[in-house]
């Protein structure tokens, strides 16, 4: 079973898209912000991260800059999380390393289909 | 845990979040703003917006989602975070709150919140103009939907060219491929392995392969190019219809966005050439001499010739479009100034060489002083274009005064711009902006009739205000139009009658009756609003306006509105003039306002002081300029007149002699001159001599006016006369 990582300040946010993701079959984690997610980077097996751009604490294009110095985690494709508005940040997150997004507001469905894309349940 | 759990959490963390927003905004009134005061602002909208779409919580998201822009707006600095926009935020936040709760009772906003979100959304949309064009990107993937419509049956051809780095960035090529399988039947995929290398030479972290696919589905394009989004940028993919047309094709490179592509590229981008046939002759296209990529597609029946012939023009547009982009640069306009000063200069001195050449009287001298002047009036053109700016920024601002004014009055009006491209000069713009604002505000709020006015006249209950600009023989016209009640002839004239201006018995045109309200202490409002309306409005306006060197006049139609007409000059400090003498002084009348030059007969001058000539059965009232500017000596045996003509008024001016014509920078007068009428400014002949600029307008005005002077104007007629 794959596992994805769920990164984003908002709790609701993190329910919604666990309830989606759990129901297509993946397996979730649930971070809150950049740093708590780098503490859940431990060695374990996460498949997808899945992570917000604007956070308090850390943010999270310095999140993915950070996780992909960890050899476990270097292959693990990264879908951002960016605005309509956010032209700068999506080429930053790129830069980093995320070259998968989706856009905000989004609907649970759009949010699964971008994940099958990347990921096998 | 279940949705109805996590909307609960929704509400929570809403409340929260808006309360953190509030306090923030308060922080920032009391003049503690930081960056990360704005930021958090800025992540409390941004996080209930995303929260809210995945509730599908629509109403939430359209608010919070152009308060968001606005707030990035601030955020990079476009738009500042001052009193206004923290009073506008605090009321988005409370606002915002009652949205959440409307989500918490489970209800939907109720009519009266609804439009004061309304209210509050037209003015978040006057911060971001533009910006809204670029709000969401639906339609474009729309388009491409529409584009990939003309597929009936059939195997599309897919080719990947995975990037080396996709593997790096954890995409798997074969999970793009599982996925694909989901949205119809792959029939066969077969694997290209040109690309992978020794293996002494293999990086296991890199991707070498490519695949074709042919796959069977009754998906459109966009969707098959969806599966591949996300490695689009590091990978080539080329996705061929199937049975497509020569005409779909073109259509296609039409719609292709604006990015400079190389031929071949276009070609793949619109399907009708794949990754690997683009491989293919570019490998022929090296192998032999240097010729274009096109000749060797068409020579090899890859591609029809039309389509190669649509490619390349699609290519030239782009290019054309990018050179346009990129040339623009931003110029101190003090820098300008000074240019076409010296332009002036330059004016004064070449006339002057060609004064003396035409003395020296040598061919040849005569022929490259004539060239000069030719380069040089182009360098004037092309001096002075560089300060003429589109007037749309300008009446653009008019969109937030509409409304404004609109609401203080309680009237539905809605702004209607056209002519926004029409450039004029810079300083024109400037100074046109207030007495633009006198005449809409003058327009909504005497104009157009409060909605149950309208609705009894058989018109729309929204009333509609026209901005429009264009250019009209050397002069720019602007036009202030409302559908309103228009003006009243009779109400007019009974007040001019009252003020003075006008005697009981005079017979006036319409016109003239208009001009009217631009006398000064005129105001037929039944009743002094705040807006308008006490009189002082309309002949500043059209002080203004002369200042500018302009008119402004009136059309109305009594209850289908009026139209305010100001034509103005396209620049303001070089003109093309005609010289002209009486006596030993030189005059300049400007040349686009010269019809015809005509000589005064015996019979006419004999005919003495009435004031006017018959000109081909018209009526033509003149200026013996000698009288007017008391130039001494006789008249010269001989007398010419030329014929001007400003604003659909002509007259004519007795001279002496026609000098022809000459470019002439406009030197203001000095202050001391500042009570002159009749004369515009100065100017320096090439000869060194000083010459007069008429001011035709005065002048017509002057000339006309006498002619009605036994029954229009007798007091101003005869204090002229004097």
């Amino acid at each position: 079973m794959a596992t994805i990582l769920v990164i984003d300040d908002s709790a609701s946010l993190r329910q919604v898209v666990s309830i989606a993701l759990k129901g297509a079959g993946y397996s979730v984690i649930e971070a809150c912000d950049g740093k708590d997610a780098l503490s859940k980077l431990d060695g374990q097996k996460i498949n997808l991260i899945v992570s917000d751009v604007n956070m308090p604490n850390m943010d999270g294009i310095t999140f993915v800059r950070e996780a992909k110095k960890l050899p476990a985690y270097k292959f693990t494709p990264v879908i951002m999380l960016t605005t309509e508005a956010g032209e700068k940040m999506k080429q930053e997150g790129q830069a980093a390393g995320a070259k998968a997004w989706v856009v905000k507001p989004f609907k649970p469905e759009q949010m699964l289909a971008a994940v099958s894309k990347l990921v096998a349940p | 845990m279940n949705l109805d759990e996590a909307l609960h959490t929704f509400v929570v963390e809403a409340r929260e979040l808006l309360q953190n927003m509030e306090e923030s905004l308060l922080d920032i009134e009391r003049g503690m703003a930081d960056d990360d005061a704005i930021n958090a602002i800025f992540r409390a909208a941004h996080t209930i917006k995303g929260s809210a779409g995945l509730f599908g919580l629509d109403f939430v998201v359209e608010f919070t989602h152009i308060a968001e822009n606005v707030l990035d707006m601030v955020r990079s600095g476009e738009l500042k975070m001052d009193g206004a926009m923290t009073a506008l935020m605090l009321q988005v936040c409370d606002h915002l709150n009652l949205l959440v709760e409307c989500v918490a009772r489970e209800a939907l906003p109720e009519a009266a919140d609804a439009s004061s979100g309304k209210a509050l959304t037209d003015c978040l949309m006057q911060y971001l103009g533009s910006y809204k064009a670029a709000a969401m990107p639906v339609e474009s993937e729309a388009r491409v939907e529409s584009l990939g419509g003309g597929v009936e049956s059939g195997c599309w051809h897919i080719s990947l060219r995975f990037g080396k780095d996709v593997l790096r960035y954890g995409m798997d090529p074969l999970s793009f491929i599982r996925y694909l399988g989901k949205m119809g039947r792959i029939v066969s995929i077969h694997i290209l392995t040109d690309g992978v290398p020794r293996l002494s030479e293999i990086d296991p972290e890199s991707c070498y392969l490519g695949f074709e696919i042919s796959f069977e589905s009754d998906a459109d394009k966009a969707a098959i190019e969806g599966v591949f989004e996300f490695v689009r940028e590091d990978c080539r993919i080329g996705i061929l219809p199937p049975h497509s047309k020569i005409g779909e094709y073109l259509a296609l490179i039409r719609e292709l966005p604006e990015d400079e592509m190389r031929l071949g590229d276009i070609l793949v981008e619109c399907g009708t050439l794949t990754a690997g046939e683009l491989e293919e002759a570019l490998k022929i296209q090296n192998a032999g001499e240097p010729r274009p990529i096109g000749e060797v597609l068409v020579e090899q029946s890859m591609v029809q010739a039309p389509v190669v012939e649509a490619a390349l023009e699609k290519q030239k547009q782009v290019r054309e479009s990018r050179n346009s982009e990129n040339s623009l640069i931003r110029v101190d306009s003090a820098k300008l100034d000074q240019l076409i000063n010296l332009v002036g200069e330059l004016i004064i001195v070449g006339s002057s060489a060609s004064l003396i050449a035409q003395k020296a009287a040598m061919g040849e001298l005569l022929e490259v002083t004539s060239t000069m002047s030719r380069m040089v009036e182009e360098v004037r053109d092309t001096a002075l274009s560089l300060r003429m700016v589109q007037i749309g920024a300008t009446f653009n601002r008019f969109q937030r005064v509409v409304r404004d004014v609109s609401r203080e009055l309680g009237k539905d009006i809605r702004l209607v711009i056209s002519g926004a491209e029409t450039e004029l000069d810079k300083t024109v713009v400037e100074k046109i902006g207030d007495p633009l604002t006198h005449l809409v505000r003058n327009s909504m709020d005497h104009g157009i009739e409060s909605a149950p006015v309208r609705e009894a006249r058989g018109k729309p209950a929204q009333g509609t205000l026209k901005l429009n600009a264009y250019h009209d023989s050397g002069s720019i016209v602007i036009e202030v139009s409302d559908d309103g009640g228009g003006l009243n002839r009779e109400k007019i004239l009974k007040k001019a009658v009252e003020k003075g201006l006008v005697q009981p018995d005079a017979e006036l045109s319409d016109k003239e009756i208009y001009q009217l309200i631009f006398e000064a202490g005129f105001s037929t409002a039944d009743a002094v609003s705040n807006l308008s309306g006490r009189g002082v409005g309309m002949d500043v306006v059209r002080r203004n306006i002369q200042d500018l060197r302009g008119t402004i006049e009136l059309e109305s139609r009594e209850g289908m509105g009026t139209t305010t007409k100001i034509r103005l000059p396209l620049t303001l400090s070089i003109i093309d003039g005609f010289l002209v003498g009486v006596g030993t002084s030189s005059y300049v009348i400007p040349l686009d306002m010269v019809v015809e030059c005509i000589e005064l007969d015996a019979a006419e001058r004999e005919s003495g002081d009435n004031g006017y000539i018959n000109l081909r059965g018209e009526v033509l009232p003149f200026v013996r300029l000698r009288e007017l500017f008391e130039v001494e000596g006789m008249a010269s045996i001989r007398q010419n007149v030329v014929v001007v003509q400003y604003a659909g008024q002509r007259a004519g001016f007795v001279v002496d002699t026609l000098e022809g014509e000459l470019q002439t920078v406009i030197k203001p007068l000095g202050r001391v001159f500042g009570g002159v009428r009749g004369i515009g400014g100065f100017t320096i002949l090439g000869s060194g001599e000083v010459a007069l600029i008429l001011d035709v307008q005065r002048l017509v005005q002057q000339a006309t006016d006498r002619e009605l002077g036994n029954n229009a104007l007798p007091e101003i007629a005869s204090e002229r006369k004097r």
